[in-house]
């Protein structure tokens, strides 16, 4: 029994896995030692599937006089530039999805955020810090609404955040002073910007796009708060078993809430981001970033069921799809060809997902117990051994 | 329905519902299974397997989890095709290539989840699939007749058109039954169909089962509870790890059936009482009721309860399902309704109403829930994350979980309650059923408890878990606990409390010290006491089922 026990790959056991090596030839040693390697591939698929592709851009991008175009340090910093914005909403769209939720709303905050925090500089002539932090409380106070609309009213987070989409990108509209976006220009006095909001659009010692850096941070904090803190915890407790998170103790509405908030902020954050880079705030920015984000999260490994999933597969399926698109572009593939092939990365991942998770039990847990419940799962050549 | 002509076999058979005696006038097989092998990867889940069903005869199928029940029932039910060994159907061998083709020859199985969909009517769910009607209209008055005949055939007396996800389980159980009958089956495989039912309903279901076996039909009873086997069953086989150990009289006492199940003798089932004198009341209610804000149809409310459990206790909450246990014990744990307490509740000598589960925690209050998998455990995670679950507060600083602190609880709740698991890191959903329950209770108990509320703590768990959550339950008493236990299963809680008290629609009608006997429990909670009497005690000494004395049941003293 012990040995069909899936132990986590964390667990570095020492004995067993020696006890596996020397049984290598052993069938049923074997498929166990297949079956563990798989569960380690889907577990890292998004960061093999980025290692891979990483390889192929080196060997098949165009080259310069022998130089790796792909390789240059402007090239990776526009790579990470371009999805930047998209990948902070996939920061918070993990911890929403693997809380169970999703977010809609993001794509519409950031484009509204773009166009607050635009206003507030140049129609209301604020400085710099209010105005980004205002910008940020908005997005916070927006998606903590959303998630205490929810838990309140009792709510699906799709129903909650598809009536948020709306609602946001109506109040980015109307902050239009009779124009499509606000423009954003810097100096000094009235109707301009402060001079330091510039430097969003500008790169870190010569080649680092600021956005780019910022997009890291937030995903390496993003990889520190669900990994090791209490409510990282709390969030995948909540969506693996919410009655079972309630009764021990965790206030199911707060982490719901938080979740939401999160989202809300980072998607703020990714407008400010946006209005930097762009120069303006227009609310029509950012549309179709929410099935972006969700894209990412579900190619890093992440169940849409919610309890399962890890921020780091989030950021390399982030950063994967980047490189795709870089490569693409690199060798000159027409940018709807692109489109189609997130698409099929997208089947691919999940399919990885669910073959591998029939594979392994990790799914539904292959108790010994229930072992019964399962043929379809085990098929058994060798039964027929005995008669 | 179809009854099957047991005449065949030349000699009517006399002795049908009796006791079967050995050699004459046995009715002929009906099933025959020999040499029956199946190996899920390299483990034999059934290894040589023997075993006849009688024509109108209650076989019971006892064993442990993972005893191979299941497996053989899938062999027979067409679930599982690739085995090997030969069964013989009213003899010709067969080879069933799907559960229809097995349908089809008469033998249906009534599953632990039953395979019935909430949101259709009762009729609907009977003849889904072959709706009577025409030209793909279904003729939905002839459906409901039709459903109302087999709804009278097993004793329920509830409309086809209810929805069945607002039946109770153990209506929804007899639905299934009804299904059953409806296929014309023959052979009839339940698979532990009493697991969520209360006394009555168990009762019941009994008087179901042996009308049907009188009419001929013959039934594989698989269960955990020893205390049904001479109840309604003919003949006993018992299994354990694949194999057969024996087929028996279901007059087999106790003892032996469990030792044949686990090779462990009765007496060793649950563990001695408390000698020691019980300490200060921790939860007292006194004439208590609970008036939530908003009513909701089916809520039980605590009406007028009486009663306390005092340190180093275990008491006792017997009942019929819906007479409010579940929503007592929630309550006072803090997730029932919105509403307000009347009477005295006092926890720990002060008055308190926990209104949520942090409060009550805080107030030393832990629980465990009656349905493991739906508010037990997180599947998705870990046994150790599992474990901390509770404790994350007390686990980390400025937000940050603290693996060093961590680890040790986690390894101490292994140890305690003696959790078999590869590793900590390994999925909760790997371990079986009686190691998963032992992390949700010791789970629910890290941290600073003094009183256990218990929900249906052995349900779904094997004999030998069973025995060991006593021993638990006892020791943790014995450190101090005081433990509330609510049980459908009066054996256990006879065997496990120190005193007991009957809830009926949300009151407390009766206390019993010591051994009580099950049939003054049955009374109490059922209709024959008087409605006055609100807080009668009774003493008694001895508990006998049967003419069985079951081990252990000295009077408390």
């Amino acid at each position: 029994m012990s040995e069909r026990v899936p132990s986590d790959l964390d667990a570095h056991s020492g004995p067993p896995a020696s006890r596996t090596l020397r049984g290598a030839w052993n069938g049923e040693a074997f498929r166990a030692r297949l079956i563990q390697a798989l569960r380690i591939f889907v577990r890292f698929q998004s960061v093999l599937g980025l290692v891979i592709v990483f390889v192929a851009g080196v060997l098949i991008t165009p080259r310069i006089n022998g130089e790796i175009i792909f390789l240059r340090p402007a090239n990776l910093g526009s790579l990470i530039q371009s999805i930047s914005e998209y990948g902070i909403l996939a920061v918070g769209m993990t911890f929403v999805i693997i809380s169970g939720g999703i977010d809609l709303s993001v794509g519409r905050v950031l484009g509204l955020s773009a166009v607050v925090i635009a206003r507030l500089m140049m129609v209301s002539a604020w400085d710099l810090v209010p105005a980004v932090l205002t910008t940020l409380a908005i997005g916070l106070i927006f998606g903590l609404l959303q998630g205490f609309i929810m838990v309140r009213l009792r709510l699906q987070a799709f129903i909650v955040t598809l009536a948020g989409m709306w609602i946001a990108y109506g109040i980015g509209l109307s902050l239009l002073p009779n124009q499509q976006f606000i423009g954003i220009t810097f100096g000094e006095g009235p109707n301009h910007a402060p001079a330091a909001f510039q430097v969003l659009g500008e790169n870190l010692w010569g080649s680092i796009p600021v956005s780019a850096v910022i997009f890291l941070v937030v995903g390496l904090l993003g990889v520190l708060i669900l990994n090791t803190t209490r409510f990282g915890r709390q969030v995948y407790a909540v969506g693996g078993n919410e009655r079972a998170a309630r009764l021990s103790g965790i206030s199911v509405t707060k982490v719901r809430c938080l979740v939401f908030g999160i989202t809300g902020l980072l998607a703020a954050l990714a407008g400010i981001v946006d209005a930097g880079q762009y120069n303006f705030g227009n609310p029509a920015q950012g549309y179709g970033f929410e099935l972006m984000a969700i894209a990412c999260v579900v190619i890093g490994g992440t169940s849409l069921f919610g309890g399962r999933g890890s921020m780091v597969g989030t950021l390399a399926g982030v950063l994967m799809l980047g490189t795709i698109n870089n490569i693409l572009l690199l060798n000159n593939v027409d940018s709807n060809i692109q489109k189609v092939i997130t698409g099929l990365i997208i089947i691919g991942a999940a399919a990885l997902q669910t073959v591998a998770g029939g594979l392994t039990g990790s799914v539904g847990g292959g108790t010994p117990a229930r072992r019964g419940a399962g043929p379809q799962t085990q098929a058994g050549p060798q039964t027929q051994a005995g008669s | 329905m179809d009854v099957v002509n047991p005449g065949t076999a030349g000699m009517q058979p006399t002795t049908l519902g009796a006791a079967p005696k050995p050699d004459e006038g046995q009715p002929p097989a009906i099933l025959k299974l020999s040499g029956i092998e199946k190996r899920f990867g390299g483990i034999y889940a059934l290894r040589g397997v023997d075993f006849e069903l009688r024509r109108g005869e209650v076989h019971a199928l006892l064993g442990e989890n993972g005893a191979g029940k299941s497996t053989l029932m899938n062999v027979i039910a067409g679930v599982i095709t690739e085995y090997a060994g030969s069964i013989v159907l009213d003899g010709r061998e067969v080879r069933f290539g799907s559960p229809a083709a097995a349908q089809a020859a008469g033998i249906a199985m009534i599953f632990q989840e039953l395979d019935l969909v909430p949101g259709l009517s009762i009729a609907e769910n009977l003849f889904m699939g072959r709706e009577p009607g025409r030209l793909g209209f279904v003729d939905k008055a002839r459906m409901r007749a039709e459903a109302g005949q087999l709804l009278d055939q097993v004793g329920l007396s509830v409309s086809p058109r209810r929805l069945v996800g607002d039946l109770r389980v153990g209506e929804r159980q007899l639905v299934a039954i009804a299904k059953a009958l409806s296929l014309h089956a023959r052979i009839l495989v339940m698979d532990e169909p009493t697991a969520a039912l209360s006394s009555a309903e168990v009762a019941r279901l009994f008087g179901v089962v042996r009308e049907l076996r009188d009419e001929g039909v013959s039934i594989i009873y698989i269960s955990h509870r020893l205390e049904e086997v001479p109840l309604v069953a003919d003949r006993v086989t018992v299994m354990r790890d694949g194999e057969v150990v024996g087929t028996v009289d279901a007059s087999t006492p106790q003892a032996l059936l469990v030792q044949m199940q686990v090779g462990r003798t009765m007496a060793e089932f649950y563990p001695p009482r408390n000698r020691r004198a019980p300490g200060e009341d921790v939860l007292r209610l006194d004439r208590a009721a609970f008036t939530p804000y908003l009513f909701r149809s089916g809520y039980q409310r605590p009406i007028d309860i009486s009663l306390n459990v005092r340190e180093g206790e275990i008491v006792g909450l017997a009942g019929l399902v819906g007479a409010g246990r579940t929503e007592l014990l929630e309550l006072l744990y803090g997730i029932g309704p919105a509403g307000v307490w009347s009477g005295t509740v006092e926890i720990g000598g002060r008055p308190a109403q926990p209104r949520s589960v942090g409060a009550a925690r805080r107030l030393g209050i832990a629980f465990m829930t009656d349905d493991r998998r739906s508010g037990g455990y997180v599947p998705t995670l870990s046994i150790g994350h599992n474990i901390v679950l509770t404790s994350l507060l007390s686990l980390s600083r400025l937000g940050f979980v603290l693996t060093r602190r961590e680890k040790p609880v986690v390894e101490r709740v292994m140890q305690d309650y003696s959790i078999r698991a590869s590793s900590p890191d390994a999925l909760i959903t790997s371990l079986s059923g009686g190691n998963q329950q032992k992390v949700v209770l010791g789970k629910s108990l890290v941290g600073t408890a003094r009183l256990l509320l218990l929900d249906e703590p052995t349900r779904g768990v094997d004999v030998g878990a069973k025995a060991e959550i006593y021993r638990i339950l006892r020791r943790l008493a014995d450190e101090g606990l005081a433990v509330l236990v609510a049980s459908s299963e009066l054996p256990e809680l006879l065997g496990l409390c120190d005193r007991l008290y009957v809830l009926r629609e949300g009151r407390t009608v009766a206390e019993f010290r010591g051994g009580a006997e099950e049939d003054v429990v049955l009374t109490a909670a059922g209709i024959r006491l008087p409605e006055q009497d609100s807080a009668v005690t009774q003493d008694s000494t001895l508990v006998t089922q049967n003419g069985i004395t079951l081990a252990r049941r000295e009077t408390g003293s």
